[in-house]
């Protein structure tokens, strides 16, 4: 059961007044006042045209933020009065819950709120939705929700339609590397938004690991390893268009790769019983088209990105002579040298870096949080030499270098476990 | 003659026994208290293994680039060095204090002083101690900031806060010790400040264009950057 | 107990409604009379209720259970005579009961002599007191009522070769109230009845009396007219009959057949009625509040009459297509249950004979704004046969005892008009009014009790109603107030155990008294009044200021 001092009193009297539920979409509103109410409305619709039959509940956590009206952006109270859409009934009282934290929300806490109060209210099926995402639609969360609600499933990931130069951390190492490892194929499993079961909520909430950094960022990744390696059914919906990311975080590589790279890693080390058994990786069934790629005009500075990752790998020699192993720093300094035009970070190379940088961060050889930035620079070269090599590829050619990708992770996953059961040796 | 020689033979040798007779006990004495201070020790030593490894002092010392030093140095972990040294310290200090029981002239001032004298010495070693895991990770940390950010000087920047910061560890550990304090006072308030000052100078005056430059190019790199990276996500 | 001189009666009564086939059979013929009837007005005197209403009665062919009226002025011969209907009449009035009787305007059997003589040819005087046509294809669009077994308003008569209207079965002509003479012969009907002494009339179809090119033919101002027209002629005549409208409408669109006080003394409150199942099997009290917030004001002399169930199947017309299916995957999830948009099922057996549920909607019934109607052998739990035809299911012989036939008749079973329950949950051995007057905590005892309650104060009758916003939804709070009286009652609609907490401010100081036990509950004072209540419980408050 969630523990007493995470629920306010106020918010556990709203609880009580809205009994168990079938359905409970959740999100953290801090910071987001001015889109909050399209959001509740998109849910409120979602559920009045796809659940009409069934107990729902929305839960805000850190509402009170007033948009710019100076309005308060919502309350807690009965929401089918205030949304009511035209040739729609609504059967039942339709819930809305406000969970005001006081300090500053982390996805984190704000999750926790969210799974303790599915926990209380037994929600059967799950959903956590952004407000500050423009591609929110009653849809996609009837999306997020049905697969469980329906289908028995308990852990939902969402699927896109994005940019063939978007997204290139998951695709490149996120994805194919918590495929190869943990055995289910979830190309997002960091996002912001996603669906779960109350069975699933359960399990997270007991565990004792909310004061990790990696579970204050990024939750829903966690949420979705402890799915897959506790067995429970997982799928992926599409949801549509990706939405744009807000600003200061998008493109900040570093605060990127920490919050999902240090995350994955963290997870590796949590799992490791599970993903040092696992042997293949299962497809993962998909609700609605597998996932899309368009192939809209981008915009990129690539001789920026080669000469940050040139002047990154130089720079941090030192560094990276503590994390890997010296044939692939060997490796790296080789391709270092080549010029602009003839660079390329093979696939092989690239997954035996990650390997050396995931089983030092098991050994802990430096800082775990330097280990991961020291990431930064490689990533920016592989990034460079997959826009290099994909400048004029269709997207089906992506998806297939994506598939031989995820091979690569797979075959070398030996090498990983080789490095991370051997003894560490300092290097000065 | 001959009965004085063998009355000072046999006075001598009641003297010796009784030297040797008064000696004994402080021996056994000090023997009982090594072994009980050996006792002490291990006792002392497992209860601190077993509540440190409570609090996961190793992880927080592997996150703080401690574990790396004293690898470095082969140095057994922090939780398995701070128990031994916990035992040695007990040991050495129940050894002198058994020491000090046999009464040998001299040795108890020696012994007094030296214990006077171990807490300065212990001190000290923890001072540079710490300066080495800060200048270790604070250098690593500017250096990964500053690569990461695209900036020309990042190792050049790197090495100037380590070597600012074992400045101040040498220092502050001399000074512990009481060896030349007011020369090492002196001589790092004027390299510190020498320092500073030129800095301020270099970079302030002489400087003032290529510090608008910089600021210029810090500026629109970040709006760059938000531009012209591929959204990872 | 003698009546009381009282022309608003019928905003105090409890109706009992029945069929007097149904009810019990004096003459051993199978089928119920009025004699049998007779016999039985004790048994409703001790119930509680105030008023008898009777399906019809009269001469009939009876395709339509009694609706495709033969003969106005007389009683089909298997219910006895007019002489019995005089007794029975007699001696209801005497144990202070009234009765109100069916009148079937819109429409009479083809087998009634106006409508024989209107078909025999195109000249007969009585031609005209029909709506005819040479072809079927006018007032197009306009519904059907009986969807299940027809497929049009316009049936063929061979006899005069010409279509004629009807909007219910086609063997149920429609009369044509633009001739002023149906109208004087209905005014004929009336009066027969009234000089007889019954009390009120229960004005069957009436929203469907006249027919416009290019409209629904419903609720047409010329219909309100002649119902205005009516009522004028009954208030001179006979002060305190009244009249109660079937129209089967959004509130609303009733609200017209009240008038300004000046057509219909009452009118059922249909979508009040699948809301109150809604709202138990939802455990939300959303589609209680929703349409009593729609419902309008009517003048003070008019009332609306409220009902779980009756004779007909559970009307399933004014909710919409999602309710709709929800009520049926809820209620009738076999197909047989269903009819006419509708389910056709008894009280009991759609609470699955949850005596809790049971007793909480009566409890519903009983306390919201309105006239109560209970349903012959709903007091006992009566079950249902789906098995039967048309609505039949739910008019089953009432089971007395457990005795042959429940007590209803010494006729053969196989003689019964129709059989009567016999399984092991609602057969008459298990379910009868015998064995519930013997046992305190029956059905039957709690029924008596909960009309002896309410009957004590007018505040349910006539008193305004004001509902609470609780958080819990699953709790349905409303105060009703007239003159000095105020009543709290607080319903979970919930199978669980609910905790409610009433905002109670405006009654500060006031002592809840809770009606059954009469125990003294604690004192409202400036904070929220919390309550706590069982599965399905239900409180009534009586609040005094002492």
């Amino acid at each position: 059961m969630a523990e007493d001092v995470l629920l306010s009193d106020d918010l556990l009297s709203q609880l009580m007044s809205v009994g168990e539920v079938d359905l409970l979409v959740g999100m953290s509103s801090h910071s987001a006042a001015n889109t909050v109410r399209q959001a509740l409305d998109a849910i409120e619709a979602s559920f009045q045209r796809n659940f009409v039959r069934q107990r729902v509940v929305i839960v805000n956590v850190g509402g009170g933020d007033k948009d710019e009206d100076g309005v308060v952006a919502q309350g807690p109270g009965n929401l089918a009065e205030k949304v009511r859409l035209p040739g729609i009934t609504s059967l039942r009282t339709s819930h809305r819950v406000t969970a005001n934290v006081s300090s500053p929300s982390s996805p984190g806490i704000a999750l926790r709120t969210i799974l303790a109060a599915a926990d209380l209210l037994r929600a059967r099926a799950c959903a956590v939705v952004s407000p500050a995402a423009s591609n929110l639609t009653p849809d996609s969360v009837a999306n997020l929700l049905r697969p469980i609600y329906r289908e028995k499933f308990d852990f939902v990931a969402p699927l896109y339609s994005r940019n063939k130069y978007q997204g290139l951390l998951a695709r490149n190492l996120l994805y194919p590397m918590s495929r190869a490892l943990f055995g289910c194929g979830i190309r997002e499993l960091f996002s912001d938004e996603w669906g779960f079961s109350g069975r699933l909520a359960a399990l997270c909430l007991n565990q004792d690991v909310w004061h990790e950094e990696a579970i204050q960022a990024r939750p829903e990744a966690w949420m979705g390893i402890s799915a897959i390696s506790s067995d429970f059914r997982c799928c992926q919906a599409f949801l549509g268009e990706k939405s744009q990311a807000t600003k200061g975080l998008g493109t900040d590589i570093v605060e990127v790769l920490r919050q999902t790279v240090g995350t994955l890693f963290w997870c590796l080390e949590a799992r490791q019983s599970w993903w040092l058994d696992c042997e293949r990786s299962q497809p993962v069934p998909t609700f609605g088209p597998a996932h899309e790629l368009t192939s809209d005009p981008t915009d990129l500075d690539r001789p920026r990105i080669f000469d940050m990752f040139r002047s990154g790998v130089t720079e941090l020699e030192p560094i990276l002579s503590s994390i890997l192993d010296p044939e692939t720093h060997s490796e790296i300094k080789s391709i270092v040298s080549l010029e602009e035009g003839k660079f390329r970070f093979k696939s092989d190379l690239w997954v035996r870096t990650l390997y050396d940088f995931a089983a030092s961060y098991h050994h802990a050889v430096i800082n775990r949080d330097h280990l991961v930035q020291a990431l930064a620079p490689l990533y920016r070269g592989m990034t460079y030499s997959f826009l290099v090599e994909h400048s004029d590829s269709s997207t089906a050619e992506m998806e297939a270098a994506s598939e031989m990708l995820c091979g690569e992770f797979e075959l070398q996953k030996p090498y990983l476990m080789e490095r991370w059961k051997a003894k560490v040796e300092v290097k000065s | 003659m001959r009965q004085t020689i063998l009355r000072g033979l046999e006075q001598v040798y009641g003297n010796l026994v009784r030297m040797i007779a008064e000696f004994l006990p402080r021996f056994l004495v000090m023997l009982v208290i090594i072994v009980i201070g050996l006792v002490v020790a291990l006792a002392l030593k497992y209860i601190l293994r077993a509540l440190l490894g409570l609090t996961k002092l190793d992880r927080v010392s592997d996150d703080a680039g401690a574990s790396r030093v004293l690898r470095m140095a082969h140095l057994p972990p922090m939780t398995e060095l701070l128990s031994r040294s916990i035992f040695w310290v007990t040991w050495i200090g129940f050894i002198l204090v058994g020491l000090s029981v046999l009464g040998v002239a001299g040795l108890q001032e020696q012994i007094s002083r030296l214990f006077q004298f171990l807490p300065e010495v212990f001190v000290a070693i923890l001072i540079l101690f710490l300066g080495a895991v800060i200048a270790n990770f604070l250098s690593r940390t500017a250096l990964l900031a500053a690569v990461n950010a695209g900036h020309p000087s990042a190792k050049i920047l790197s090495w100037s806060i380590r070597f600012v910061i074992w400045i101040l560890a040498i220092s502050m550990t001399l000074e512990e010790l009481g060896v030349a304090r007011q020369t090492v006072i002196s001589a790092f308030s004027i390299i510190f400040g020498a320092s500073m000052l030129g800095l301020a100078i270099a970079f302030g005056l002489g400087g003032q264009d290529l510090a608008r430059k910089c600021l210029e190019r810090y500026l629109g790199d970040t709006k760059k950057k938000e531009d012209k990276e591929p959204q990872p996500l | 107990m003698r009546l009381q001189k009282d022309n608003l009666w019928y905003k105090d009564a409890v109706i009992y409604q029945l069929h007097v086939r149904t009810f019990c059979d004096s003459n051993a013929d199978g089928i119920g009379d009025f004699a049998g009837l007779t016999q039985r007005l004790d048994y409703l005197e001790e119930l509680g209720i105030t008023a008898i209403w009777l399906l019809p009665f009269y001469p009939s062919p009876l395709r339509d259970d009694g609706y495709d009226i033969a003969d106005y002025t007389s009683v089909h011969a298997s219910y006895g005579s007019l002489e019995d209907f005089k007794t029975f009449l007699a001696e209801a009035h005497r144990r202070g009961l009234r009765i109100i009787i069916e009148l079937v305007l819109n429409h009479t059997s083809d087998q009634h002599p106006w409508f024989k003589e209107a078909r025999s040819s195109r000249e007969n005087p009585r031609r005209d007191w029909y709506v005819w046509s040479e072809t079927d294809t006018g007032y197009q669009g306009v519904p059907i009522v009986f969807v299940d077994t027809e497929t049009s308003n316009w049936a063929w008569d061979p006899i005069s070769k010409s279509y004629y209207w009807h909007r219910f079965f086609s063997h149920q002509p429609d009369l044509n109230f633009d001739n002023p003479a149906v109208f004087e012969a209905v005014w004929d009907v009336m009066k027969f009845w009234l000089n007889l002494g019954v009390d009120g009339f229960r004005l069957d179809a009436v929203a469907y009396l006249v027919e416009r090119e290019g409209t629904l033919c419903e609720n047409l101002p010329e219909t309100h007219a002649i119902i205005r027209e009516l009522r004028k002629r009954l208030d001179l005549a006979y002060p305190g009959a009244m009249l109660l409208a079937e129209a089967n409408q959004w509130p609303s669109d009733v609200r017209a057949y009240f008038g300004d006080g000046d057509e219909f003394h009452a009118a059922f409150h249909f979508p009040l009625m699948p809301r109150m199942f809604m709202a138990v099997k939802l455990e939300d009290r959303k589609p209680i509040i929703e349409i009593l917030d729609q419902t309008p004001e009517i003048p003070d002399s008019c009332q609306w009459f409220i009902f779980l169930r009756n004779h007909d199947e559970l009307t399933l017309e004014m909710v919409t297509d999602v309710e709709r299916d929800y009520m049926y995957d809820e209620y009738a999830i076999d197909k047989t249950m269903r009819i006419n948009r509708g389910i056709r099922r008894r009280l009991a057996p759609m609470m699955d004979n949850d005596r809790r549920r049971i007793e909480l909607l009566n409890g519903l019934l009983m306390s919201m704004p309105g006239t109560p109607i209970v349903y012959y052998g709903d007091e006992i739990g009566m079950g249902d046969n789906i098995y039967l035809g048309d609505r039949n299911g739910v008019r089953t012989p009432m089971q007395w005892n457990s005795a042959l036939n429940a007590g209803f008749s010494w006729a053969d079973p196989e003689r019964l008009y129709a059989p009567v329950i016999s399984n092991a949950v609602y057969g008459y051995q298990a379910v009868n009014a015998d064995s519930q007057k013997r046992s305190e905590h029956s059905l039957l005892r709690w029924m008596r009790s909960l009309l002896q309650v309410r009957n004590a104060f007018q505040v349910f009758s006539r008193g305004t109603i004001q509902f609470f916003n609780p958080s819990n939804h699953r709790v349905l709070a409303y105060m009703r107030q007239f003159g000095e009286e105020t009543v709290l009652v607080v319903n979970n609609l919930s199978s669980s155990a609910q905790a409610v907490e009433l905002d109670v401010q405006r009654y500060k100081g006031y002592i809840p008294i809770e009606m059954f036990g009469r125990n003294l509950f604690p004192r409202f004072g400036n904070s929220p009044y919390l309550l706590t209540l069982g599965p399905y419980q239900f409180y009534w408050f009586q609040l005094r200021r002492i």
